[in-house]
């Protein structure tokens, strides 16, 4: 991350509308893939409360279903059985009114510029001009990228892609913001200082997060609570609170507190490889 | 020196050798008129030349929309659809490998000598690389940017329009230089073929009659059109360099396809 891209938190100016939160309820939800052979269950009987303003993590070795849970919180799979409801309404196609998605690679539009990706969203819904540049200005400057709203993807770092596709998840405003492991292609640098930076604006707009990753450290670090699942078949093993105080710091990774929580993470792991 | 410096030096080098040798007699003249005697005897007969090269110019043009409008449309369709691709890529492939102008014969029986024939043929043989880089453009998009969209809510139309067609505009861009240059090879190697009118008529014309400056001459008209286009192609893709430098799959395909051996086998 360039540290000419960082902003002073001070400098920060939350979303004009007021800040609000989603309440998420995954209710006995399960997925089967059908292959000429066998039926695949990528997930068996999960459910899963989230309150409104809460940072819930899933954690999980890679074939556990996670990204898939998280799909189907967007919108963007079906479930085989269960439901899966976002501010009591069940989700059963994409709805950037209430859940925006962030991935994993930024996937971002690299003909558009960095203000041209935010607004995108908007444009599809066919909102004047006028009011999607200022909308996108206010998501940019949010994630601390104000000034860089000209420039096109490859002129920017992995870090600021990934502000930029976080901008982009914020710009409508969605009580969710749902992350499929955003930083895993980062180096640990840049990581380490995403976090922080995903922690400040959490903070200052108050949405409900449900981020999914690999890293247990990272699970720890960010989370209020956190979701671990194991695979074959994908389901839920753990789901830990973490009372570590806010705002979180370098120091506490190294604490006792920090370590348990990690050793219990990892013992559910080690115990599903 | 820039390479740009010294490729334009290596050209120079070459014009000024084309007036040099013939004239000094190292080279004789029936073998290769000097560029000057050339340049005499076309701008001599500069009417027939004009005549020749608007019909061949109106020929290219036909032609050139037939192959882009067929091979992006075509493209765009076994692109995006598992089965017809896997139907059709494999035999359009191997179309290559056949010399396609021996079907030329053909298309005069069918289509008459006149310039019917050669749009058709010209045509064909521009439609396959432009068909072929128009579906590579489309399957190589990536699906993570579809999936965003999606996310965001976007209508399957506004996925092809905002997503799918400026993702594959680099692709389709090679595609249409090689099939240009193709169309420009075939209206001209079927002129010289069978013909009553064209530069590749004149050429033919003129080197059964041993005239070696009017066939240059013409030769010299083919080369500025081809130069001509290759100009026109980058100029747009240029102005879409954004494009270039964003999708790797597609910059990579584009890449495989123009350097596949799509020289054409006449």
């Amino acid at each position: 991350m360039g540290g000419n891209a960082m902003q002073p938190l001070a400098n920060i100016t939350p979303l004009k509308s007021v800040p609000r939160a989603g309440a998420i309820e995954v209710r006995s939800v399960g997925q089967v893939f059908k292959t000429s052979t066998q039926d695949v269950v990528a997930l068996s009987e999960v459910s899963l409360e989230v309150k409104p303003g809460r940072f819930v993590v899933i954690v999980g070795p890679s074939g556990c279903g996670k990204s898939t849970l998280l799909m189907m919180m967007a919108g963007l799979r079906q479930q085989t059985s269960g439901t899966v409801t976002i501010n009591g309404a069940p989700i059963l196609k994409p709805d950037p009114d209430r859940v925006g998605v962030v991935f994993q690679e930024a996937s971002l539009f690299p003909w558009l510029t960095a203000e041209e990706n935010v607004e995108f969203p908007l444009a599809l819904r066919g909102v004047a001009k006028s009011e999607r540049r200022a909308k996108a200005q206010d998501a940019l400057r949010l994630v601390g990228l104000d000034g860089f709203g000209k420039r096109h993807p490859h002129e920017l770092s992995g870090g600021m892609k990934q502000r930029v596709s976080i901008a982009r998840g914020l710009v409508q405003d969605p009580p969710v913001l749902l992350m499929d492991e955003p930083f895993a292609a980062l180096d640990e640098q840049t990581r380490m200082t995403m976090g922080d930076e995903l922690l400040r604006i959490w903070a200052a707009t108050g949405k409900t997060v449900v981020f999914v990753t690999h890293s247990l450290t990272e699970a720890v670090y960010l989370a209020d609570e956190v979701v671990v699942m194991s695979p074959r078949p994908g389901r839920m093993v753990d789901h830990l609170q973490v009372p570590l105080a806010r705002p979180r710091t370098y120091e506490m990774l190294s604490g006792d507190a920090f370590g348990r929580l990690r050793d219990r993470i990892w013992r559910h792991i080690k115990k599903s490889a | 020196m820039t390479a740009r410096a010294l490729r334009r030096l290596i050209v120079m080098g070459l014009i000024v050798l084309w007036e040099v040798l013939p004239r000094s007699g190292a080279i004789p003249e029936l073998f290769l008129p000097s560029l000057s005697s050339t340049l005499l005897s076309g701008w001599n007969e500069a009417a027939e030349y004009r005549q020749a090269l608007a019909v061949t110019l109106s020929e290219v043009a036909i032609s050139f929309a037939f192959a882009c409008g067929g091979g992006i449309l075509f493209g765009a369709v076994v692109g995006s659809l598992p089965r017809p691709r896997i139907l059709i890529m494999p035999m359009i492939s191997s179309l290559y490998a056949v010399p396609l102008v021996i079907l030329y014969p053909v298309f005069t029986v069918w289509f008459g000598i006149g310039p019917e024939s050669k749009i058709a043929f010209a045509a064909i043989y521009g439609f396959l690389p432009t068909m072929l880089s128009t579906a590579a453009g489309i399957q190589t998009i990536d699906p993570q940017l579809l999936l965003a969209a999606r996310s965001m809510g976007a209508t399957l139309s506004q996925r092809l329009v905002r997503v799918i067609i400026p993702a594959a505009i680099p692709t389709v861009l090679s595609g249409l230089r090689v099939g240009g240059a193709l169309v420009i090879v075939g209206v001209v190697v079927s002129e010289m073929l069978i013909s009553s009118a064209g530069i590749g008529y004149l050429i033919s014309r003129y080197r059964t009659i041993l005239d070696t400056p009017h066939v240059f001459a013409g030769v010299l008209l083919v080369l500025a059109m081809a130069v001509a286009f290759n100009a026109a192609i980058k100029w747009i893709e240029r102005r879409c360099a954004i494009w270039r430098t964003g999708t790797q799959g597609g910059q990579r395909a584009a890449r495989e396809i123009t350097a596949s051996p799509l020289q054409p086998a006449t």
